[in-house]
């Protein structure tokens, strides 16, 4: 009997010493980087999102309970670009994990190398929020998506690299797919080159030069600024010279304000998706274009 | 038999004990290796070589070592209904904050602060905190040394600034003082490894140089002790509760202990989908002081406010709070206190409050007071504990 218990816990901790810890948690700030991650590590990484992907990316509450992910995880995945400034440092500052502090290996900022769009020349907030390292919201264009891909990827290998060749086949994988779907993307959305809309706020930049839209105006008078009348007026002049069909806006934020421009000039207001988990049916960064080409490709007939 | 027995025990220690040893020094063997050398060479140079696939193709511009710097004005008129002098304006404060990562290991934050001396009426400057904090201490813990704002519940550790009201509660001040619990020592804080809901315990020994009435600076080595459990549940998506806890012991100004114990208790309520436009605070705290003024005088007394906040619209908000107090060193005197206060948040970078409030205690007619305040931020700005 002795024997035998004695055989079972030599074996047990046989197992405990040699398996690892289990898979590598990684902590993201937005859910795209999160739906990317896993599609990078797949069953070798468990991922969660900080943010939800139907709030507004700039204004998330760090609420301590998230300190308690962030103080276990083993990779921390950010947009960058001071998009999350106004919380995710003071939450990394409170993590007490030192492996995913800013030039620590586990710390990835996914903005490395992405082209980016609307650097400013000088900093002013008479210009409203403005971001000072360029417009954060790059994930909104699918080729982004590759360079976001391969940013995650390095990140998983500094920390995890006996599963590198593991990665880089997912991240082909995922290349692959981007390549794929981008055909069908642009092929939707090629008779609509050129056409003029509005959006709420300063988040479809990468989107629009993807995909050939021109966002002529903005809700905002100022990124940040809620709409004001004579913004309004503006607006509505805009869209009557222009024969503008529609105007974009983002769960978030409220749709009153494009409403009252609907009424005056019958234009469509479409909220799309910004992010993964937007709405029930965007379940992966893929299904953020699905739904938006969808949903624009519907309202510009 | 029974040394075959304790043989055997014997033996399955030492085999466990090899066993332990070789999965290390196996992962040393390989390190040690030449041809797995090579091997990881080739993978790091590879490795290299990807992370750096992706060039920048944008220089970063205005990159320097400089610590992020803000200034916070805040200007204020104020009217009371009693004295000869009824209304007032001023620049209450400006205060000057500089912070930045030290080295791999830490970081600082210094806040300084500008402002006139209301009875000389000289411009001053003074420390509000300066503190450093550890980013890499193991067992969850983190600890910070300087001046800072000590863990008190909740109004204590925040800027009057980011207080969503002008003034601060009645029984606040009697107990710390216009300034708050603020002195020079040492903080080490410990996260619980508590996957259920957010624990943290705090616990603070300073010198004694602050500000607060409730203590003062012994002459011996009397210090100032403080101990704070912070719990944090997430009730839903939307909503939140804090309970907190908070023991004080220190010297007072008639060479006596004083004992404080205070309880706070927040509810958040705020809707992740529109943050920006809705949400409900209600926060309390409770104060008990037991202060020792001579061999055979000692003196207990209670404190406490509630307030609930509301936010109408993006850029309005309403708070309405009730304060009770006794004052510390008479319990016989109560205060009983009613305020409300409107608040337009322009941006995160400025925001105008209006406060009247009503004051009533036992021994004199009740007054009333209002104030004006405007705050007005430029440069960087940190995130306010949530």
């Amino acid at each position: 009997m002795i024997k035998r218990i004695s055989f079972i816990v030599t074996i047990t901790l046989f197992f405990l010493l040699h398996t690892n810890a289990g898979t590598i948690k990684v902590v993201t700030t937005l859910t795209d980087l999160k739906s990317i991650a896993e599609m990078i590590g797949g069953n070798k990484v468990s991922a969660t999102s900080i943010a939800t992907g139907y709030q507004n990316p700039h204004f998330v509450d760090p609420k301590p309970s998230y300190i308690i992910s962030l103080s276990n995880a083993d990779l921390f995945v950010t947009v960058g670009l001071d998009l999350e400034t106004g919380w995710s440092p003071q939450l990394l500052a409170s993590s007490r994990n030192s492996k995913i502090q800013k030039g620590s290996a586990g710390y990835v900022d996914a903005s490395e190398g992405i082209g980016l769009l609307q650097v400013p020349t000088s900093a002013n907030r008479g210009e409203g929020d403005i971001h000072i390292y360029g417009n954060p919201h790059y994930w909104l264009d699918p080729l982004n998506g590759k360079v976001i891909a391969r940013n995650i990827a390095n990140g998983l290998e500094r920390i995890d690299l006996s599963n590198k060749t593991f990665y880089e086949a997912n991240l082909q994988t995922f290349y692959a797919k981007i390549d794929m779907k981008m055909k069908e993307w642009q092929a939707k959305m090629q008779p609509f080159k050129g056409t003029k809309i509005i959006a709420y706020h300063n988040e479809w930049v990468y989107f629009e030069r993807r995909f050939g839209l021109q966002v002529v105006d903005f809700m905002e008078p100022k990124p940040g600024i809620p709409p004001s009348p004579s913004q309004l007026v503006k607006v509505i002049n805009e869209i009557k010279s222009n024969n503008i069909k529609v105007i974009i806006s983002s769960p978030y934020f409220t749709t009153s304000s494009s409403v009252v421009v609907a009424k005056q000039t019958g234009v469509k207001v479409l909220t799309l998706a910004t992010s993964t988990g937007a709405f029930n049916s965007v379940k992966n960064y893929f299904d953020v274009f699905d739904y938006d080409i969808d949903q624009l490709t519907a309202a510009l007939k | 038999m029974n040394n075959q027995k304790s043989g055997y025990v014997i033996f399955k220690v030492l085999f466990l004990f090899f066993l332990f040893i070789s999965t290390n020094i196996q992962a040393q063997i390989a390190a040690d290796s030449t041809s797995s050398d090579s091997a990881l060479l080739k993978q790091l140079e590879e490795q290299m070589q990807t992370n750096n696939q992706p060039a920048p193709q944008q220089a970063r511009s205005g990159l320097s070592f400089n610590p992020d710097i803000g200034v916070i004005g805040d200007f204020q008129g104020s009217y009371i209904s009693t004295g000869k002098k009824n209304f007032d304006m001023y620049l209450n404060e400006t205060e000057v904050s500089l912070q930045a990562v030290v080295d791999p290991y830490a970081r600082a934050d210094f806040f300084l602060s500008f402002a006139r001396n209301p009875e000389t009426g000289e411009y001053g400057v003074e420390v509000e905190e300066g503190y450093l904090t550890t980013l890499s201490l193991p067992a969850k813990l983190q600890l910070k040394v300087g001046k800072f704002r000590e863990a008190v519940g909740r109004i204590n550790p925040t800027h009057p600034h980011a207080l969503p009201f002008i003034d601060l509660p009645n029984a606040f001040v009697n107990y710390f003082g216009e300034e708050g619990l603020n002195d020079e020592g040492v903080s080490l804080s410990w996260l619980l490894p508590n996957k259920a809901f957010y624990q943290e315990l705090v616990v603070q020994v300073t010198s004694g140089f602050t500000g607060a009435p409730a203590f003062s600076r012994s002459e011996g080595n009397h210090l100032i002790y403080l101990g704070h459990l912070k719990n944090f549940f997430t009730l839903n998506d939307n909503a939140t509760l804090e309970l907190g806890l908070t023991g004080i012991t220190g010297p007072n100004d008639s060479s006596f202990t004083t004992n404080i114990g205070a309880a706070d208790i927040t509810y958040k309520w705020k809707p992740v989908q529109l943050n920006t436009y809705r949400s409900l605070t209600w926060q309390s705290e409770l104060y008990f002081s037991k202060a020792k003024f001579s061999e055979n005088n000692s003196i207990s007394s209670f404190g406490l406010y509630s307030f609930i906040q509301y936010q109408l619209a993006k850029r309005w908000f309403a708070v309405g709070r009730y304060d009770y107090a006794q004052k510390p060193y008479n319990k016989t005197i109560k205060e009983q206190a009613y305020s409300l206060t409107a608040g337009w948040y322009a941006t995160e970078f400025s925001k105008m409050e209006l406060e009247a409030k009503t004051t009533d205690d036992n021994i004199a007619s009740r007054y009333y007071q209002a104030w004006l305040r405007w705050i007005f931020v430029i440069g960087a700005h940190g995130a306010h504990q949530y």
